[in-house]
């Protein structure tokens, strides 16, 4: 086996099999997908006990005869808000099970009339837990003066009252003085709602090939994110795990013995493609995850294969990029401390596409959009984020330059790292500052 | 025959400092040599050039025939800045070096288990090294270092940090591998040490060499200023011989050092001394290579240097 390769090997074993890694990049994101799938639903089952007790009502008798056929008919408080939700949320069995859970409204109250004179007595029985609630609807609420009147409906509850329970009682009271209201002007309440219930929009992108294709506003959102947010995530902690492995070579003094056996070069490619398994593990951990997650759920028409195929691409040359520039900041320094004012200025640019996101998919093709996708290292990330993003086509000229620009950074990169790498593992004491890297780079 | 390792010409410098100068350098294939130098003398930079970790400025450098890179996987190599992999097994590390160094599979794990045994460790192949005591480290890098079985294996302070009887198992070792043929150089500033075991001795000091040769050789190109003298009465006084200033005994021993003045003859002292008293036995102390070293560097660079290089020397 060439040398290389057993660096590699004991690179990428020394990292991706241990405790530390199988615990933080695989069965903590396997515990988070399930903490979602499984944990969250149950969770919100549980929290939906039925509401119970005795509900004191100083109303008119429509409104307590209104309110007392709302809370029967178990009416979700936010069935509207549910109701006016994107497709993609409605129809995602995750999200559908959990509104569905929400949906459900049981309650197992008792209504109870009750004068204003008697007000201070029935709150007293809400604070001490012998009422589990007091409503007060003024009369002026229901007249036709409601909008110009100050007046409000008051709800008392105890310390403990659950939140969901507090909007049930809130919601229902509101909806039923408002039903009274369309009542006492003659009209049926129920015709009323469906008049003004806004219609559901279907939005359909018409390309200039002819093609149709239906827009998905949430998705056109979250994807670009996604796919950048993988690249970032894989490429970033193995990166990480090359500064502190080489830190921790020079630390230990180790690196003398390594270099006794291998040359520089050969030491940096074995590290750099050691932790490339290690970075292609998390890729295909959280990505795979993710499709899993839409193969599940009947969604995986949301990514063509075209963008697996650019996120490989784009990937490798994230990778390349952040690997080399890691390499050579962890050769130059002793201590991570050390490492950070070198990696600092490097992180200012390349944390502009996670600032830059919400332009840069709102507008994939703008200038500042164009600009960056030539110019490494910015590339990978923007670009993955252009094209997923864009509901147009990028041109293929932009994609093969950005290709071309990006594959020849990568190639100067490892070899500017090469350089550093060289001289820095062997210094010792103070780090170098960023000027004095070049000046290694230059010297070779 | 092609020695081990040819250096000519050789210079390296980092920046303003001139590390080492213009080198020549050969060691003997089979030779135990010791490369011997103050602190700072340019030993470590010449070994690197030697592994060909860096590269010399100027010269050439032959190590086992070949260049020092193509020689590589043929060396073996202690560095004076000791370093393990703290999390990894002590098994595991030893043979992440031997397969760096070209050794695989069965024929390694072998040797690795073999060589524990040897050095008194059995029990730590599968103990992770930051568990050790800073004795066994040195061990098991030693190990690192030979487990390929090197042509040439270079040890640069073997012994630093070591306990007396961990330094006698490092040094029956050394012992036999240069007695199976192989060429060991063997780099200290504690110049006693090489005195004991090493046929030959090259010498360097600020950046250049200053004596190479054996050690036979080297003493007597000294001119020999202690003579030892026990006499058969022991309150005898050897005071009044003339030249000679007698050197205090510390050791409480029967026998008596006096050192020769400047330009005293040795023989006529010897003469003197017999003349005076009788004697069981007396002879003209050879310099040790601390005293051949400091008198170089009286020579090269003045008394105020080698006064320097003696308290650093007696420091160390």
């Amino acid at each position: 086996m060439p040398k290389t390769l057993v660096v590699a090997w004991r690179e990428f074993r020394h990292t991706a099999m241990t405790k530390a890694f199988l615990i933080g990049a695989i069965i903590m994101p396997l515990l988070m997908m399930g903490l979602f799938i499984v944990v969250m639903p149950l969770m919100m089952e549980a929290n939906t006990t039925p509401m119970t007790g005795t509900v004191a009502i100083i109303a008119p008798l429509d409104v307590l005869e209104e309110f007392q056929t709302r809370i029967s008919s178990n009416e979700n408080p936010n069935a509207e808000i549910i109701d006016q939700l994107p497709d993609i949320v409605a129809q995602d069995p995750i999200a559908s099970a959990m509104l569905n859970q929400t949906r459900k409204n049981e309650t197992n109250i008792v209504l109870k009339s009750a004068k204003l004179s008697e007000i201070e007595t029935l709150k007293e029985d809400v604070r001490i837990g012998d009422m589990a609630a007091l409503i007060v609807v003024p009369e002026v609420l229901l007249s036709d003066q409601a909008s110009r009147s100050d007046e409000r409906l008051e709800l008392f509850i105890p310390s403990s009252f659950s939140p969901n329970h507090t909007d049930l009682l809130s919601s229902a009271i509101a909806k039923s003085v408002v039903d009274v209201r369309l009542h006492r002007l003659g009209h049926d309440p129920s015709e009323m709602h469906a008049m003004v219930k806004r219609p559901r929009i279907t939005a359909t992108r018409l390309a200039n090939n002819g093609g149709e294709k239906a827009d998905n506003e949430v998705a056109r959102r979250i994807i670009p994110m996604a796919f950048m947010m993988l690249l970032w995530i894989a490429t970033f902690t193995s990166g990480n795990y090359l500064l502190t492995t080489t830190i921790e070579e020079k630390g230990n003094k180790v690196m003398e013995v390594l270099l006794s056996a291998v040359s520089p070069l050969q030491l940096l490619g074995g590290k750099i493609l050691g932790q490339a398994g290690v970075s292609l593990i998390m890729l295909l951990m959280y990505g795979g995850a993710a499709m899993a997650g839409l193969v599940t759920f009947a969604l995986l028409d949301l990514i063509p294969v075209s963008y697996l195929l650019y996120l490989i691409a784009y990937f490798t040359m994230a990778y390349f990029m952040i690997a080399s520039i890691m390499a050579a900041v962890g050769s130059a320094v002793t201590e991570l401390r050390d490492a950070q004012s070198l990696i600092g200025p490097i992180m200012i640019i390349l944390i502009i596409p996670l600032a830059l996101w919400p332009i840069l998919s709102e507008h994939p093709n703008a200038l500042v959009a164009t600009i960056s996708s030539f110019t490494p290292p910015l590339i990978p990330f923007v670009m993955i984020l252009r094209i997923t993003a864009s509901t147009e086509t990028i041109a293929a000229w932009q994609i093969i330059l950005s290709m071309v620009i990006g594959f020849a950074a990568v190639l100067g990169m490892i070899w500017g790292c090469a350089r550093v790498f060289r001289i820095g593992v062997l210094m010792q004491g103070k780090p170098p500052s960023f000027l004095q890297l070049i000046r290694w780079i230059r010297q070779g | 025959m092609t020695g081990a390792v040819e250096i000519r010409g050789v210079s390296k410098s980092f920046g303003e400092t001139k590390a080492v100068i213009d080198l020549d350098l050969d060691v003997p294939t089979g030779s135990l040599c010791g490369f011997l130098g103050p602190n700072g003398a340019g030993k470590s930079t010449t070994i690197r050039m030697l592994m060909s970790i860096i590269h010399a400025d100027e010269g050439s450098v032959q190590v086992l025939g070949t260049s020092a890179l193509k020689a590589k996987d043929r060396i073996g190599y202690l560095p004076e800045e000791r370093g393990v992999y703290r999390k990894m097994k002590v098994g595991g590390f030893v043979e992440y070096i031997g397969k760096l160094k070209g050794v695989r599979g069965s024929v390694l794990r072998k040797r690795i288990n073999e060589w524990l045994e040897r050095v008194e460790l059995p029990e730590i192949r599968n103990r992770r090294c930051e568990e050790l005591s800073k004795g066994m480290q040195q061990k098991v890098q030693f190990l690192a270092a030979i487990i390929h079985e090197p042509e040439l294996i270079i040890l640069d302070e073997p012994f630093s940090g070591l306990d007396p009887v961990n330094a006698r198992v490092i040094g029956r070792i050394i012992d036999e591998l240069h007695q199976q043929g192989r060429t060991i150089l063997f780099s200290t500033h504690v110049l006693p040490q090489a005195e004991k075991i090493c046929d030959r001795i090259v010498m360097i000091d600020q950046g250049m060499k200053v004596l190479d040769g054996t050690v036979c050789s080297i003493q007597e190109q000294f001119d020999p200023r202690v003579i030892r003298v026990e006499p058969v009465d022991s309150n005898c006084n050897l005071s009044r011989i003339s030249g000679t200033t007698l050197i205090e005994n510390t050791n409480k021993d029967t026998h008596l050092l006096m050192r020769l003045n400047d330009n005293i003859d040795a023989t006529e002292v010897l003469k003197q001394i017999v003349q005076t008293t009788p004697v069981r036995g007396i002879e003209i102390v050879k310099p040790t290579l601390d005293e051949v070293f400091i008198e170089q560097v009286a020579r090269s660079r003045g008394q105020e240097a080698a006064l320097q290089v003696r308290e650093e020397m007696f420091h160390a």
